[in-house]
């Protein structure tokens, strides 16, 4: 049995989690850096430790002292939160090593998914669909045009060494591959100094669907719907939602074997997220697995009535999964907007500052998580992502109204932040209308400029 | 604000019971603490880290063993000279059984480790201290092993690489112990008169006895960087003195600083500078005679096309002539050698060549920065390359003292010119000055010696030696490192007995008719080339600077091949007799 949680994060998801604790009658330790003497999750734990100075190197990213701490307060497991440490298989050897339960997956299970080709790897012997692509790297333009054709067009020329867009075409047809080969292989050698190129199947326009999965250490898994991420700029999710409209049941529960599949073959225990690409046709492949509690599990939680947190923490002391898959039943819709310290027209530059006024909505179905007061100072060290806003309704229309009043009623004065752009995203129609893919943010900001 | 004080909070958790055996702690051996920061590592990212503090970057001293491991390539190590006795030549009591309880366990037989090792294939004699060993000092069994080495690596003609770090001579030997310090001193001599290779890499602490020895011979020293190097401890020091020793006291940057220390070297970075160091000492001196290019008429044409600069074409056509066809006077030579865009000696090193090392140091003093050095490759035949070095800004100046050097850039200069002379490579000289320094500690330690001592020694080195004037050619300090088998100069630089201020004054006892001394002192480059002063004149892009000098140093790069070429040709002695020749004739 846990008695005693540390939390080895801050901001609003240590917050979620020592209310979690409390529930469960757990206590809980919060650590904090000289930042965050002041900050909501160092005041609202039962005990607080300070691990060292502001900067995340020497705080809440420095494993020996957030053991050390675990063990001066007597903690006997920690919660890693999301970010910082919760991927780093390195940590999670540390715990395992020093007896400190990791309220997460073993470190090997994170050290396997963490890394691209043996995930990749994994879940090819599973049979789990993924990007089809050349197993290995080719320089001949026509064993290329080969591998090509088996992919299926269109086809993504990568260089090996590859990066920052360079060495990179695409292939929409038969006709345009060899010039587009050798091209991308052209540009490879003359900034990698490397011919080296990987074909890959180039996913058009998809959706950006995760699986939520629960795994006990008994082998058993379930998964808990989807979450639909597509709203997202340079790889930041800005809103996600629950259920997607772009799932047929039929649909939903195919993605939803695969992700129960994919966690299996990864012998994966607690919670985690499978990421899938979603063609428009409604292909999809794995994209990667995600090893720790998301920022967007409120979204599921709204629309499964399962506390997550909750549920890690069960399966950390080793017990066994209450629910079965028949039991999920996906109950209306939930949609999840983070509120950053940024400002939008400025390129979304990050601002710190105080708070000086703020007032949150609530209500029925209105859900707030996060870690801010009236006075609370941003400070620059850590991530931007202030709040979340959670709504559920019976449905997504239902829903959409509710976050429409919600982010209309937000007031944070003191510092920038994008709750406007995120006033006009739900209230833009395409959005409203659902028939959107990762594309979104690009559009809606030429839209918006235009 | 003080939330704590408001929220209703959960009474005390007790957490007192535990389970036996299973509640969390930190095994043994898994987190060690840093001795320079304080802070808690993992042992394994230290392991990992070339055993640096990961959090601090401070070095902690390595073993023998896992050094060996981190230099030479895998497997490659055979011990020599293993299993010596110690003798205790002193009857000191417990020495031996302290000496048997060490080998248990360090697991080694002596404080230092000696064979034979690859380097990125390249065979050599490693030696290796280990500080865990009474402090890693010199006995009899340390000066054997070390001296047997040397003397097999001597015979079988391989480079020795010793790692030092010690704290001297071992107390508990006595005199016997001082011994080995001349003992491993005169096999270096040896080493080093059969023409071998010796590389020393001081690393945290070298002092004592060893500093006193073999560690301080190194044709090339390396260091660690913050190593403790010294002879007397600073402890001693402080004691006798009676003075707090300023910080960085005795660390190898200062070490560096003085000019005993060719390169301080990261940990991580040392196998590959050793390998490079060993790679431009080969085994059997490479010739340094070029094909042949192309027909002259060929390349002229496709220089043409290419709109370079060709060499003839240049010179007659004068390219960098004012715009009106004039030809530049003397005084605005003077000026245009003067300008501060105009391209100094490290570009024209990088430019020019390949797999550039810089050393520091003239092994007496300093370091001075107005000349740099080192070795590098010339269409992959290693050359040494030595610089005066103007800054690009006001700030670099400042740290270059505006290319004025003083008597410790010379004897640097002349050390690596003795060096190349050793190792059969030829010599690049780019001579760029106002002048030798004129100042006290210039005087002091003997400015005019230095310069002497140049022109002395030049005269007879046994390789071929280039000197090439960029800029200017300020008097005795531009001829100590011009007594050269050919002198070139580019067209708008000028060498000359004294600046034209100084002339003027010195003549008519006023330094503005500067323009007007300059006019008569024939210091320009075609004035010189009449007076046979310079071999080559080269044409220069009108205002030359770093964007637009790929011409010159393309057309650089053609003659430099040619000089050696023709060089090839010359037997060392020969070589010297043609320079004594040349400047005989004056």
């Amino acid at each position: 049995m846990i008695r005693k949680v540390l939390i080895a994060n801050r901001g609003e998801i240590a917050v979620r989690i020592i209310r979690a604790l409390r529930e469960m009658d757990i206590a809980s330790v919060a650590v904090y850096s000289t930042a965050d003497k002041e900050a909501l999750h160092t005041q609202l734990a039962d005990e607080a430790i300070c691990i060292g100075e502001m900067k995340a190197n020497e705080s809440y990213l420095n494993m020996e002292r957030i053991i050390s701490a675990t063990l001066a307060t007597g903690a006997d497991a920690i919660h890693p939160g999301f970010g910082f440490l919760s991927e780093n298989c390195k940590f999670a050897a540390l715990c395992e090593q020093c007896n400190i339960t990791f309220i997460g997956p073993g470190s090997s299970v994170m050290k396997a998914m963490g890394n691209k080709s043996v995930a990749r790897e994994t879940m090819v012997n599973a049979d789990v669909p993924v990007i089809p692509g050349s197993q290995e790297t080719v320089t001949n333009v026509r064993r290329a045009r080969e591998i090509a054709k088996e992919v299926g067009y269109p086809v993504i020329i990568k260089a090996a060494l590859g990066g920052g867009g360079k060495g990179m075409r695409v292939a929409y047809q038969e006709n345009e591959f060899d010039a587009a080969f050798k091209t991308a292989k052209k540009e490879s050698e003359m900034a990698f100094d490397d011919g080296q190129m990987y074909i890959e199947h180039f996913v058009e326009h998809p959706r950006h669907i995760e699986f939520q999965i629960l795994a006990d250490r008994y082998g058993n898994v379930i998964h808990l719907g989807e979450r639909d991420c597509s709203v997202q700029r340079n790889h930041q999710k800005m809103i996600e939602e629950s259920p997607s409209i772009a799932l047929s049941e039929e649909l939903r529960n195919a993605m939803g074997r695969e992700a129960v599949k994919a966690a299996k073959a990864a012998h994966y225990e607690n919670a985690g997220t499978i990421e899938f690409l979603l063609e428009p046709d409604g292909r999809f492949y794995f994209m990667e697995m995600n090893t720790r509690i998301q920022v967007e599990h409120p979204v599921t939680e709204a629309v499964t009535g399962i506390d997550l947190i909750k549920e890690q923490i069960k399966i950390a002391q080793g017990e066994k999964l209450s629910l079965k898959q028949e039991d999920i039943v996906l109950d209306g819709h939930a949609i999840e907007c983070r509120i950053n310290a940024e400002n939008p027209e400025k390129n979304f530059c990050p601002c710190p500052g105080v708070i000086n006024e703020l007032y949150m909505p609530g209500g029925n179905g209105v859900r707030i998580d996060s870690a801010i007061y009236s006075g609370y100072e941003v400070t620059p060290f850590y991530d931007s992502m202030l709040a979340k806003v959670i709504v559920h309704g019976k449905t997504r229309e239902e829903a959409l109204h509710k976050m429409q009043s919600a982010l209309g009623e937000v007031i944070i004065e003191g510092i920038d932040t994008n709750i406007d752009y995120q006033y006009e995203i739900v209230n833009d129609p395409v959005f409203c209308s659902g028939q959107f893919n990762v594309d979104f943010i690009e559009q809606f900001q030429e839209r918006r400029c235009s | 604000m003080e939330f704590h004080r408001l929220f209703q909070r959960r009474g005390a958790v007790s957490t007192e019971v535990r389970r036996q055996g299973s509640s969390p702690a930190v095994p043994k051996g898994l987190v060690r603490k840093c001795r320079f920061c304080k802070e808690a590592i993992l042992a394994e990212d230290v392991r990992e880290n070339h055993y640096i503090c990961p959090k601090c970057g401070g070095y902690f001293r390595m073993h023998a063993l896992r050094r060996i491991e981190s230099v030479a390539d895998r497997d490659s190590f055979v011990p020599w000279f293993e299993g010596m006795k110690c003798e205790n030549p002193l009857g000191v009591e417990d020495y031996v059984q302290k000496v048997s309880a060490l080998q248990e366990k360090t697991k080694l037989d002596e404080a230092i480790t000696t064979g034979e090792a690859r380097i990125e294939g390249r065979r050599v004699a490693l030696g290796v201290m280990d500080c865990r060993f009474l402090m890693a000092s010199m006995g009899e069994v340390v000066g054997e092993k070390l001296t047997g080495m040397i003397e097999r690596a001597t015979k079988e003609q391989l480079p020795v690489i010793v790692f030092a770090c010690s704290g001297g001579a071992r107390m508990q030997e006595g005199m016997v112990s001082l011994m080995q310090m001349a003992k491993t001193s005169a096999a270096l001599k040896r080493h080093h008169e059969a023409g071998q290779l010796y590389i020393s890499v001081l690393t945290d602490p070298t002092t004592g006895g060893v500093t006193a020895s073999f560690a301080m011979l190194g044709d090339i020293i390396l260091a660690e960087p913050k190593a403790l190097i010294g002879f007397a401890g600073p402890r001693v020091i402080e004691q006798t003195i009676g003075q707090k020793l300023p910080k960085g006291f005795q660390r190898s940057e200062f070490l560096l600083e003085h000019g005993f220390i060719d390169a301080v070297v990261k940990r991580e970075e040392l196998r590959s500078k050793i390998s490079m160091i060993l790679k431009l000492h080969p085994m059997v001196t490479p010739k340094y005679a070029f094909p042949k290019e192309k027909k002259e008429t060929d390349t002229k044409e496709a220089a043409k096309e290419k709109g370079q600069v060709s060499e003839t074409d240049a010179v007659s056509r004068n390219k960098d002539k004012k715009k009106n066809g004039r030809e530049y006077s003397a005084w605005e030579r003077v000026l245009l050698s003067r300008k501060n865009d105009r391209p100094v000696g490290d570009d024209y090193i990088h430019a020019l060549f390949e797999d550039f090392i810089e050393f520091h140091g003239d092994r007496y003093a300093k370091d001075d920065h107005a000349i740099i050095g080192g070795i590098a490759r010339f269409h992959g035949v290693p050359v040494t390359v030595i610089a005066q070095v103007k800054g690009h800004n006001t700030k670099e100046n400042i740290d270059r003292n505006f290319g004025m050097p003083s008597p410790d850039g010379y004897r640097k200069a002349l050390r690596f010119m003795k060096e190349a002379q050793r190792f059969g490579r030829p010599i690049f000289c780019f001579v760029d000055t106002p002048g030798a320094f004129c100042g006290l500690e210039a005087e002091e330690r003997g400015q005019g010696e230095a310069i002497a001592r140049n022109l002395y020694e030049m005269s007879a080195l046994t390789v071929p030696v280039l000197s090439i004037f960029i800029g200017e050619g300020g008097s005795g300090g531009a001829l100590a490192m011009a007594v050269a088998n050919e002198v070139w100069i580019l067209n708008n630089a000028i060498y000359s007995i004294l600046s034209p201020e100084g002339y003027a004054s010195i003549l008519w006892k006023d330094g503005k008719r500067a323009k007007e001394a300059a006019e008569i002192m024939k210091i320009t480059a075609p004035e010189l080339k009449e007076l046979g002063v310079v071999d080559r004149v080269f044409p220069e892009p009108k205002d030359i600077t770093v964007d637009n000098y790929a011409p010159l140093i393309q057309l650089l790069d053609r003659m430099m091949k040619k000089f050696l070429t023709k060089m090839s040709k010359l037997s060392g002695k020969e070589l010297a007799s043609a320079r004594y020749e040349r400047f005989r004739k004056f």
